[in-house]
């Protein structure tokens, strides 16, 4: 097995703060690998520092082999990498930009920006300033994808894309891994996450609090739900709901129907079930919400522990 | 993906651009170029022809009712000359405060500006050295503002006859000269001050408050004797104290402008090179 990234104690602080705190990663070559976190955990302080735009302040990354340092401009040639908060403008056209950045990190195969942009659906002849939030994001995947380099380093890629698009990337993602490179990408979406990485490692105030591979993870949901229930009262929701294991935050009270308002932690089948025992007016289960995912992760291992 | 990897090389050879970011930045900045030099044809093309009248009475009366500290303080003392009426028009006064602008606000966008706008950080996401994208930015800038004054150059050779200036080609080549030393010094500030602090605002007043400050302690030296040395420290007085549109090259003032630019370029590459890049 050969690590593509290999970090030891690499810690990144900026006065008394400490943003990256004594990280040791290790990414296999062909693997692709999640970073995920709540905003401000440390991903992007930790990609850049494997992409040499910032230092770390102890510690040491060995990226495709050498320390980024030393690999220098040479071992950038081998890695594509949209930054975290990608800001494109200026006059000139897509397909001129993205041309300059293949000069520098070329060769680029004849027609590979041009398929991505019509995988992508982005039209390349306007200038960069006029595209919205999504398609600039969309000029970053190309300009980290068209060189098919061994490695990518993808902070928070699929920000700003609608759906389609984002699905259009996990496929990239799938294609870029069966091509044998190797991808770490960032996300604070959960989901994202769970559908493309092999490995995860989960960062929340710049360390580590969990690793592993997804399914072992037992990263658990954290899911708000909202129900109305008509042709009952609360004394007998009540009664039926409390009971449940992975439901919190359970609060019941009479509307014009019964409005249930709880937080599911991890397995939402046993409640789902015990609501379809009356009868619904409406219902919503929210998105899993992964700062919460995290610190309940966090807080069971501190219990654990 | 070792395969991949010797046929890249392989391929490399042949096909990698030469100086990409250097490229990139003279292309993205050629309406501004231009405008630059519209704003210089319109200083030489306004000024110089004008020059035939100076020598009348009406403009005499006038120079002569201003004060005489004003006087100084532009040069324009030799202002009934062709050398000198050039000098205190273009190169001492419009042309330099039009490439003093340029100079402080290209300088500070290179590094600085970049960096803030968020572009650094995906440049040197990309296979660019620190030194190699300094190195490069600069010579994008010293290029354009050498042909913005090879430009001016060649203007006022072109009206030197009509406008009765009476100048030496070579002189003009001289002082052009001086005028390149002098705007790449500023540029170099820019540059450094905008590779050290990352703050495009910072570069900006850094760079223009060192070509300001030489031009206001040149005014004020030449005011008396006793205040003459504030010309040796004047970065605009190394340029034009010894009045290269009559004198020539001047090679010890060349020398400390150019030199010095290279100094603090060479601060801006090694800065850039030592910090973190930040968004």
């Amino acid at each position: 097995m050969t690590l593509a990234i290999q970090t030891s104690a690499l810690s990144k602080s900026y006065g008394s703060v400490t943003a990256v705190h004594s990280l040791d990663l290790a990414v296999e070559q062909g693997t692709v690998f999640g970073l995920i976190g709540p905003n401000g955990a440390g991903k992007t302080t930790t990609l850049r520092m494997l992409l040499d735009i910032i230092r770390p302040s102890s510690g040491s990354a060995t990226i495709l082999g050498q320390s980024p340092r030393a690999g220098g401009a040479a071992q950038r040639r081998r890695i594509g990498f949209i930054p975290g908060e990608l800001r494109l403008d200026g006059r000139v056209k897509g397909l001129a930009l993205l041309r300059h950045y293949a000069d520098i990190s070329g060769p680029v195969a004849p027609g590979a920006i041009e398929a991505l942009a019509e995988r992508l659906n982005l039209d390349l002849t306007r200038p960069v300033r006029a595209l919205s939030k999504g398609n600039r994001q969309k000029l970053g995947l190309i300009q980290a994808f068209m060189h098919r380099p061994e490695l990518l380093v993808l902070d928070e890629p699929t920000s700003g894309l609608d759906p389609l698009i984002q699905r259009e990337f996990l496929q990239m993602l799938r294609e870029a891994r069966d091509a044998g490179q190797t991808v770490l990408l960032s996300s604070h979406v959960l989901s994202e996450i769970q559908q493309s990485a092999d490995q995860v490692a989960v960062l929340a105030a710049g360390r580590i609090v969990a690793e592993g591979d997804v399914a072992s993870l037992r990263l658990h949901s954290v899911r708000r739900l909202r129900a109305g229930i008509a042709e009952s009262d609360v004394a007998t929701v009540r009664d039926r709901l409390s009971r449940l294991e992975h439901v919190r935050d359970l609060e019941i009270f009479e509307g014009a129907t019964v409005r249930v308002l709880a937080t599911v932690n991890g397995d939402i089948d046993e409640l789902v079930k015990a609501l379809a025992n009356f009868r619904l007016t409406d219902l919503t289960v929210e998105e899993p919400d992964l700062e919460e995912s995290v610190l309940d992760l966090y807080g069971r291992q501190e219990v654990a522990s | 993906m070792t395969h991949t990897a010797e046929t890249r090389d392989h391929v490399d050879a042949g096909r990698r651009a030469l100086l990409p970011v250097f490229r990139r930045a003279v292309l993205d900045s050629w309406r501004s170029t231009l405008g630059w030099a519209a704003g210089l044809a319109a200083a030489v093309m306004l000024y110089l022809p004008l020059y035939p009248s100076i020598g009348t009475t009406q403009m005499m009366d006038v120079l002569d009712s201003m004060p005489p500290e004003l006087i100084k303080a532009l040069g324009y003392e030799q202002i009934g000359s062709g050398a000198g009426y050039t000098q205190a028009t273009i190169f001492g006064l419009i042309g330099f405060a039009l490439l003093t602008i340029a100079a402080t606000t290209w300088s500070s966008a290179a590094i600085a500006g970049a960096e803030e706008s968020g572009r650094l950080e995906l440049m040197l996401g990309h296979a660019v050295s620190r030194v190699q994208y300094a190195l490069e930015s600069t010579l994008a800038l010293v290029v354009r503002l050498a042909a913005l004054i090879a430009f001016t150059m060649a203007l006022i050779l072109v009206i030197n006859d009509s406008a009765q200036l009476e100048l030496e080609p070579v002189n003009v080549l001289a002082a052009s000269l001086a005028f390149l030393g002098l705007t790449v010094l500023t540029a170099s500030v820019g540059l450094a001050v905008g590779a050290v602090s990352g703050r495009r605002a910072i570069a900006t007043a850094s760079a223009a408050g060192v070509a300001i400050a030489g031009y206001v302690m040149s005014a004020i030296g030449n005011q008396s004797a006793d205040l003459e040395w504030l010309h040796r420290f004047s970065p605009y007085d190394w340029a034009y104290l010894n009045s290269p549109l009559t004198e020539g090259f001047d090679v010890g003032g060349l020398g400390l402008l150019f030199g010095l630019a290279a100094v603090v370029i060479g601060l801006a590459v090694v800065a850039l090179d030592r910090r973190d890049v930040t968004g």
